[in-house]
């Protein structure tokens, strides 16, 4: 019987928060000796650059992997899938300190409606947001928790070795195998055979990034970003499928496709907005909502708060300001088939009265 | 006096006394109960003297207070929708706004060190702060639940984790 061993990496947060190290490192400690997992530490995931040692070191993981990040699950899910590093959302099970205790009314999740990931690989990955707890005893019993889920899995898959190709054999993850390849890619360790990312590469230090992340699993190709955005971030690959092309023409500090996103499909990780950041729709939990607005901030509508954000930049970029003359999204086209708000039948109803 | 009208949020009756008004940053607006302290800005009295607090629509909406923080002093003048404070709870937080313009005369002190009689009693020992001014930026108990009407579908989209 191959062994099952699940890849475990934490990545760091950024800066040197010294109660964010602690609980890292209390997280670290707890697993290290624990049999069947590998732990690593590398830096924020969202700042990794093409380059770095960290991300070189996702890359060569190729079974099943628990990312523990400062990141919304939902966000580091897809900052690891937009770097090519893929495979199906596992479900944690953490529940935050503050876990939704009424459920609100209409709670059935709808399917989702977007595009997908391509090219995903026969594995699961699992985000881990730290901020779900002080306590390192959840992250902990998480963890072992779903190194039982992933064996119990690729055992069931070899109890029927007839019915799975003989390739995912290879899955219980042969490490040397894995990284073979990208031990030749630049800036890549190579003293080390047996180990070829050392720790203090993994950790070297990675500049701060801005780009969005797109969820495909609520993208719709709808290229209402692609429109707005006056930077050249977005581009469409060969398949005419939406993606962020140039991410570091992105403007740092501005969400504004986020907010035109009729899907709310663009992350944006570091923005200070849960919604924009990754959260999870729906489960406040341990973050919180912020009711600014609502208690007389500031009422702009997500729209014109977008113009207002692209047309700062613009400006800061020497170029002249645009307003809503520019790649306005045309949300009145997909109405059709959804159900008639109360507007819409208070002009039937005076279409009826036949005044 | 008329009777207090209560407006549907899902299953949760938000009751709103009649006896006050209301402004569009969810509080409550209601002549401040004597003794008064003296006016503070040096010219007199600007206009009569009300006391504010969140309606039950604002408080079921954050919760437990943890935590409320004034970014102003008792006798600032302020203008309409100036930032005048901080609230945090346990599932929310939010800038706080002046609902109306005028002299900020005082804030309830007790508050400071125990906020959970906003969450107990946030139509008495629950109030926020006085201020002197004109009420005629609030509105009737009957505005003010057509205006939650209005904006409840928008809110609860809000809540959902849109935009």
């Amino acid at each position: 019987m191959s062994r099952h061993r699940l890849t475990v990496v934490l990545s760091q947060a950024q800066g040197k928060h010294p109660v964010k190290r602690a609980l890292e490192e209390s997280i670290v400690a707890a697993l290290i000796m624990e049999p069947g997992l590998e732990v690593s530490v590398i830096p924020y995931l969202y700042d990794l650059g093409p380059d770095h040692t960290g991300r070189l070191f996702l890359e060569s993981v190729r079974g099943d992997m628990v990312l523990v990040s400062w990141l919304f699950p939902r966000a580091a899910f897809w900052v690891l899938d937009r770097d090519g590093i893929k495979g199906s959302y596992g479900e944690s099970q953490i529940k935050s300190a503050h876990a939704d205790d009424d459920d609100e009314e209409g709670g059935e999740p709808e399917p989702p409606k977007g595009i997908g990931s391509l090219d995903v690989p026969d594995r699961h990955i699992y985000c881990l947001d730290l901020r779900d707890s002080n306590q390192h005893d959840p992250f902990v019993n998480e963890i072992r928790r779903i190194a039982e889920e992933c064996k119990a899995r690729h055992d069931a898959k070899h109890a029927h070795p007839a019915e799975t190709a003989p390739a995912l054999v290879s899955l219980g993850l042969n490490f040397a195998n894995a990284t073979a390849p990208v031990a030749d890619a630049p800036g890549s360790p190579n003293g080390h055979p047996l180990s070829p990312f050392a720790p203090d590469q993994l950790l070297q230090s990675a500049g701060r990034r801005w780009y969005p992340v797109i969820d495909y699993s609520r993208c719709t190709n709808c290229m209402e970003c692609i429109d707005f955005c006056l930077f050249g971030v977005y581009g469409v690959d060969d398949q005419e499928r939406i993606l962020v092309e140039n991410q570091d023409n992105c403007k740092k500090g501005c969400p504004a496709c986020s907010r035109v996103c009729p899907e709310q499909a663009i992350m944006f990780p570091d923005y200070k907005t849960p919604a924009i950041a990754g959260a999870p729709v729906g489960a406040i939990g341990n973050l919180k909502i912020d009711l600014t607005k609502l208690f007389g901030g500031a009422e702009k509508d997500a729209l014109s708060q977008a113009v207002e954000e692209r047309d700062r930049e613009l400006v800061a970029d020497g170029r002249v300001a645009v307003g809503v003359s520019v790649g306005i999204p045309k949300r009145q086209q997909n109405r059709d088939g959804k159900p008639k708000d109360d507007l819409d039948n208070l002009i039937d109803a005076l279409d009826a009265m036949d005044i | 006096m008329a009777d207090a009208l209560t407006f549907m949020m899902g299953k949760f009756a938000a009751v709103l006394p009649a006896d006050r008004r209301y402004a569009r940053n969810h509080m409550w607006c209601l002549a401040a109960p004597p003794p008064h302290p003296q006016p503070l800005s040096p010219g007199g009295e600007r206009g009569e003297l009300f006391r504010f607090g969140f309606t039950t629509y604002a408080v079921r909406l954050m919760q437990d207070v943890y935590f409320l923080d004034w970014e102003v002093n008792a006798g600032d003048v302020v203008a309409l929708k100036q930032k005048i404070g901080h609230i945090e709870t346990s599932k929310a937080m939010s800038d706080l706004f002046a609902p109306i313009a005028g002299d900020l005369v005082r804030f309830n002190a007790d508050l400071l060190n125990d906020p959970s009689a906003i969450n107990v009693d946030m139509y008495g020992n629950g109030w926020l702060f006085e201020m002197a001014g004109s009420e005629s930026e609030t509105m009737s108990v009957q505005d003010y639940y057509n205006f939650l009407e209005a904006g409840w579908e928008k809110t609860q989209t809000m809540l959902k984790g849109h935009m």
